[in-house]
């Protein structure tokens, strides 16, 4: 049995959660709602909840607001939003596990499913870290990472990448300090939420982080050499844009 | 003789060919007649002709003009350089002969670099001398001095003495008339020691009466009366009456200016006879003059002043002549000046001609390229023109691609259709309904701002809207997606919802007012570098005209569509195109794309 609390400042919302949780399979308690950040820190003092279902606008306010007002984490978060695209961008950067409104009753099954899969609460309270240090970094090269493993999770600055390589359903990661890291994502989530200007999809089966070019050699769709030494094949139709992009 | 009689006692030693040769008419009609036997124009005639023209010279100068000229022609057409020359220097004598020094100079210049490209040293060394004459005619001393000293190298080059010594005493005579005394004196004795190591007593005779002139000058009488008896003994000896006459007129002379008239007496005395014997006017009054002086010394007035009268009478002749020759000479000068200034004038004409069409050439330089800049910022405003409307096309395009796809139509009958399920308490199907309608929804508000992506991520698209049609009209549509083997789905890039459009007609307008079950097919192929859509329905076919409403709602999404297609076809350089065909049963509509993958 796990204690959920929402955070929403709509009660529709409020109500429409509240009934597709009760008609779950999975044994959710809901153990009270609000809908401004004061409530909520009360309730999630004397309520200790293990799930919180958390709107990103709340009214003038945010989810993340709520969430760097806490002394502690130690729940899992599932944030809900009808759509933000930088929220969405930002939530995903963690890691951390969003719905969209109005919320589907099968995605929230998949999400329950994850959350009963979590092996520990010190990894939300991570994700969360990535999170704010993201916010609070406005540096775009410096950002923090979740990347999602088969294990659990692994936090990283992007400068540490030097590259990606996709193998099917998942991808390596090598780092600068030589460590291959392998993610339960595809290539292309990666791609789609790295910012383009510091990452860039050379291949199919390669995305590769620009500032770790050293040198581009000329042939169909030649190849590069990355700081690391291993050459990294282009694909032609990739050639073009890629050199516009280390002229710039 | 026209030749100017200013250094009236120096014996010259110049030399034109056959130039003391007098001419002998047997001579000349024994050369015509060889000529005439021999007509071939080769090089035997040639020779012939400069030969002839040549024992000419004196005789009838004219004449020889036009044999020259056939030499020149022959030797031109044969080639035969040698000949050129030769006729060249003949042509030089010629009109050396007739005092026209202007045409003897070309002549003989022509013939000397002739003679350089042969190096016929023997012929250059003649033609050089020859040069050396005229310009010591004109007074042109530096010229003259340039051209004796270039005759006295060839001359010692060939080893030639008698050249060599002609050439030493020619520079010496130029010097002694620019009253250079000490440098004529050193050529004269250099020319004096190698005639008389030739043996030469004309020359050493010559030679030795020019150095007494020049000691006389120097005003050293004794050494010049020494030199002249010395020039006057020799040249008794080998019978030369002009050095003999010359030297004992000199002798006298000297002796006058000394007061020993006596002695005087006699040697003017013997001048005066020998003079007459060969015709000699000048020395003749010279001698006059002398015994004038002396027969007026011994008393003997009526014999000096007949002595005198000879003496003018014979001076005035010669100087009439003189100033003939004079004249001649300064004609000549004017002549060549006038020429000069012509030639200077025809340069600076041909320089300013030469300026006016550089200046000419560069204006139109100018003007090309201020034309080119002008037409090609023109056509760049052009091109930018057109690039901005083209953007502004696309930019519009992407707008009504939107509101095509989330048009009014579809989002109110949504609405009402969601509104139906309540009304009628079928809350869940409602909500499976909201659910995919906010999904949709969000990802072509998502999809909009792209301007391709996956094909396999489209057709989710796709069936997601037939989906939600589907439900709308009760289950009674169906639809199958067959995409081609030779198609990565995942991997090649198309315009979002380029079908929906069409597939939105095919429901509301083929299958909802159809009775019974509609179908849709959607088959997807690759045609080359062309990628091939077809959809197929089996409904009630086009709309009638008089259905304006529903037409203009099908249209101005087809319209959209192609204005997309255009702009792709424009980007890709490959031309796009739909087709839209009524069959026997609902519609068919194809579309062609330039075909793109992403990797």
């Amino acid at each position: 049995m796990l204690k959920a609390l929402i955070v929403d400042d709509e009660q529709h919302c409020i109500d429409r959660l509240e009934r597709l949780l009760e008609s779950s399979t999975y044994n959710i308690q809901i153990v009270g709602y609000c809908k401004t950040i004061d409530e909520a820190k009360k309730e999630i003092v004397k309520n200790t909840p293990d799930i919180l279902f958390l709107d990103v606008q709340l009214g003038n306010e945010t989810g993340f607001d709520l969430l760097s007002q806490l002394n502690s984490i130690d729940f899992e978060v599932i944030f809900t939003t009808s759509y933000d695209k930088y929220a969405l961008k930002a939530i995903k950067f963690s890691a951390l596990d969003y719905l969209l409104k109005p919320i589907d009753n099968t995605e929230l099954d998949n999400a329950l499913q994850k959350l009963r899969q979590q092996r520990s609460l010190k990894e939300a309270s991570k994700k969360i870290d990535v999170l704010f240090h993201n916010f609070k970094e406005s540096n775009a090269s410096s950002k923090r990472i979740a990347i999602p493993t088969v294990e659990g999770f692994s936090m990283m600055d992007t400068k540490e990448i030097i590259r990606f390589q996709s193998d099917t359903n998942y991808t390596h990661i090598y780092t600068l300090s030589q460590k291959k890291i392998t993610a339960s994502k595809t290539i292309k989530y990666f791609e789609e939420i790295l910012d383009e200007n510091m990452f860039f999809r050379v291949h199919k089966s390669h995305l590769v982080n620009l500032d770790y070019i050293k040198t581009y050699t000329k042939g169909k769709g030649g190849y590069i050499t990355l700081s690391d030494k291993t050459k990294i094949e282009v694909a032609v139709r990739r050639k073009d844009e890629l050199l516009q992009k280390l002229r710039a | 003789m026209p030749r100017p009689t200013k250094n009236k006692y120096c014996i010259i030693l110049i030399c034109l060919v056959h130039f003391f040769g007098a001419s002998q008419q047997n001579k000349l009609d024994s050369l015509k007649n060889e000529l005439q036997a021999h007509a071939l124009k080769d090089t035997i005639r040639v020779g012939l002709l400069i030969k002839l023209a040549s024992e000419m010279t004196y005789s009838e100068p004219n004449q020889g003009f036009s044999l020259i000229e056939e030499a020149l022609t022959i030797s031109k057409k044969n080639k035969w350089l040698k000949g050129e020359a030769l006729a060249q220097r003949q042509k030089g004598n010629l009109y050396y002969v007739l005092a026209d020094n202007l045409n003897a100079l070309d002549a003989y210049q022509q013939a000397l670099v002739l003679s350089k490209k042969i190096t016929d040293k023997q012929l250059e060394s003649s033609i050089l001398s020859n040069l050396g004459n005229i310009h010591a005619d004109l007074k042109e001393y530096d010229q003259a001095l340039e051209n004796y000293h270039a005759y006295l190298e060839t001359s010692q080059a060939m080893g030639n003495r008698a050249e060599e010594i002609k050439a030493l005493s020619n520079i010496a005579i130029i010097y002694n008339d620019t009253e250079n005394f000490k440098e004529g004196v050193s050529y004269l004795k250099k020319a004096l020691e190698l005639a008389k190591l030739e043996k030469n007593n004309l020359f050493v005779a010559a030679i030795t009466n020019n150095l007494a002139l020049a000691q006389k000058k120097q005003d050293k009488p004794q050494k010049a009366l020494e030199n002249y008896q010395k020039a006057a003994d020799l040249a008794q000896i080998i019978g030369n009456k002009y050095i003999e006459a010359s030297a004992l007129n000199s002798i006298g002379e000297i002796n006058a200016l000394l007061q020993n008239y006596a002695v005087a007496e006699t040697y003017a005395d013997r001048a005066l006879s020998i003079s007459k014997e060969i015709g000699a006017v000048e020395w003749q009054a010279d001698s006059w003059k002398v015994l004038s002086s002396a027969y007026e010394n011994k008393g003997e007035t009526a014999g000096a002043l007949n002595a005198y009268k000879e003496y003018v009478t014979l001076r005035d002749s010669v100087l009439s002549e003189e100033k003939k020759s004079e004249l001649t000479r300064k004609e000549m000068q004017f002549q060549m000046e006038r020429q000069q200034a012509v030639a200077n004038e025809e340069i600076k004409r041909q320089q300013l001609v030469k300026n006016i069409y550089l200046i000419g050439a560069i204006l139109l330089v100018l003007l090309a390229v201020l034309g080119y800049y002008i037409y090609k910022r023109r056509r760049d405003e052009l091109e930018k023109k057109k690039t901005a409307e083209f953007n502004a096309k696309v930019s519009e395009t992407e707008l009504k691609a939107l509101r095509s796809q989330m048009n009014p139509h579809f989002i109110f009958n949504s609405l009402n259709s969601i509104s139906d399920f309540i009304s009628k308490n079928d809350i869940q199907q409602a909500d499976d309904y909201l659910v995919k309608f906010s999904r949709l929804t969000r990802a072509i508000l998502e999809n909009s701002e792209k301007k391709s992506i996956p094909l396999n991520e489209d057709l989710e698209l796709m069936e997601l809207y037939m989906q939600i049609e589907a439900i709308r009209l009760e289950n009674k549509l169906h639809h199958k997606i067959t995409i081609d083997q030779d198609i990565e789905p995942n991997n090649t890039l198309v315009p979002p919802l380029i079908l929906q459009p069409f597939i939105e007609n095919s429901i509301w307008h083929g299958i909802a007012p159809k009775n019974g079950d509609g179908h849709i097919d959607i088959k997807i192929k690759k045609e080359g570098d062309m990628l091939k859509y077809v959809v197929d329905d089996n409904g009630v076919g086009q709309p009638k005209k008089n259905m304006s409403e529903k037409k203009s709602n099908g249209s101005y999404g087809i319209k959209i569509t192609k204005s997309r297609i255009d702009i792709l076809s424009h980007l890709k350089n490959k031309k796009g195109s739909i087709n839209l065909m009524d069959k026997p049963e609902g519609v068919r509509v194809e579309i062609t794309l330039p075909l793109e993958l992403q990797f």
